[in-house]
């Protein structure tokens, strides 16, 4: 079985609570992030930083522990400030994402 | 000594490519120090603008686009995808990092202050126009502007549109509204939850005459003389550089 058939689509459009959407279509393998694409209506400055977040999470596991350390990471090491959108919400908008 | 603010009408209604490459060029240069605290106001002809964030194939109905001969722009800015036809007035307030009326970096705080002016312009008129977070004003819980802004370039920027006599017949066909949005909201449809300032004074009104309210509004909510002027010389070849480069083209506009 070549590698691209363990790969799955999945996707969620996850409201944060008082704030904003937070489209997610990602790639899954065995349980790993290959790829993501977070896309949506919040506000991120500054606004490059979104593309380090979506290359953080590559090969990432699709478990909440790891994906909390991630994106506070991000939001650490980037000082990127969020509004309408919080850590918590990337981390729980990644793993609302449901197979497609 | 009262600061004096440059006035910009500079607009480009049947391009809004070239309208959000203005939008960009003029922050940029009073970031740079080169260009003067700036409101500019202009207006776009039957355009999505979409958030810089937000997926254009997700959002938009391309279906609809064409045939309503709607145009989709990116703007550089977060928050959601916005209907423009001439009945929106847009405005955009460009100011220096560390200018007084907004010395912090808090983008909801420069949301909150820099519409102060725009609720107050309404108000005058007699709309019962109140900020709401995180970047609305609404009139009884209808929006009836939307803002979007950064802190980049050296330079708070802010920006919005007011719906003042906008067709939002087109508006709820042309936007794709996510069900996860509207089950939150719980109302059933985008043309609902929305107003326009002749629907809440029920009168013709003109978006110049909202313009003319917001300059004062501006002016006595900042303590700020507005001034008319133009765009400099690097404004104008900036703004023809961005355009080239970035807004007048499909990977800028429609990906991802």
């Amino acid at each position: 079985m070549s590698a691209t058939k363990l790969e799955k689509l999945r996707s969620a459009d996850y409201k944060a609570p008082g704030g904003k959407l937070v489209r997610i279509r990602l790639k899954e393998e065995q349980g790993e992030i290959r790829s993501v694409k977070i896309t949506g209506d919040f506000f991120l400055v500054p606004e490059e930083s979104l593309g380090k977040l979506e290359k953080m999470l590559e090969d990432a596991p699709l478990r909440e522990p790891e994906l909390r350390l991630l994106v506070d990471r991000f939001f650490r090491g980037t000082g990127a400030q969020g509004l309408g959108v919080s850590s918590d919400d990337f981390v729980k908008a990644i793993l609302a994402a449901k197979e497609v | 000594m009262t600061e004096t603010w440059r006035l910009v009408d500079l607009e480009y209604r049947e391009d809004p490519f070239m309208n959000m490459a203005v939008e960009e060029a003029i922050p940029r240069m009073v970031g740079e120090g080169e260009s003067p605290s700036t409101v500019r106001f202009w207006h776009n002809s039957n355009t999505i603008v979409i958030g810089c964030f937000q997926s254009t194939r997700l959002e938009v109905n391309m279906e609809a686009c064409k045939e309503t001969k709607t145009e989709i722009v990116r703007r550089f800015t977060g928050g959601g995808a916005v209907y423009h036809d001439s009945g929106n007035l847009n405005y955009a307030i460009s100011l220096r990092k560390g200018h007084p009326l907004v010395p912090g970096q808090n983008l909801q705080s420069v949301f909150e202050k820099l519409s102060e002016g725009s609720v107050q312009g309404l108000r005058k008129l007699g709309v019962k126009a109140a900020f709401q977070p995180v970047n609305d004003i609404q009139v009884d819980g209808k929006k009836v502007s939307g803002a979007a802004g950064s802190i980049r370039w050296n330079t708070i920027f802010h920006h919005g549109c007011i719906l003042v006599n906008s067709d939002l017949r087109i508006l709820g066909k042309v936007l794709n509204v996510p069900k996860a949005k509207l089950e939150d909201r719980h109302v059933a449809s985008v043309q609902k939850r929305v107003t326009t300032v002749r629907d809440e004074l029920g009168r013709d009104v003109s978006t110049r005459e909202v313009r003319d309210a917001i300059v004062g509004g501006i002016e006595s909510c900042y303590g700020v003389r507005v001034k008319s002027g133009v765009l400099t010389r690097e404004e104008l070849g900036l703004a023809e550089e961005l355009f080239q480069t970035k807004y007048s083209r499909l990977e800028w506009n429609l990906e991802p």
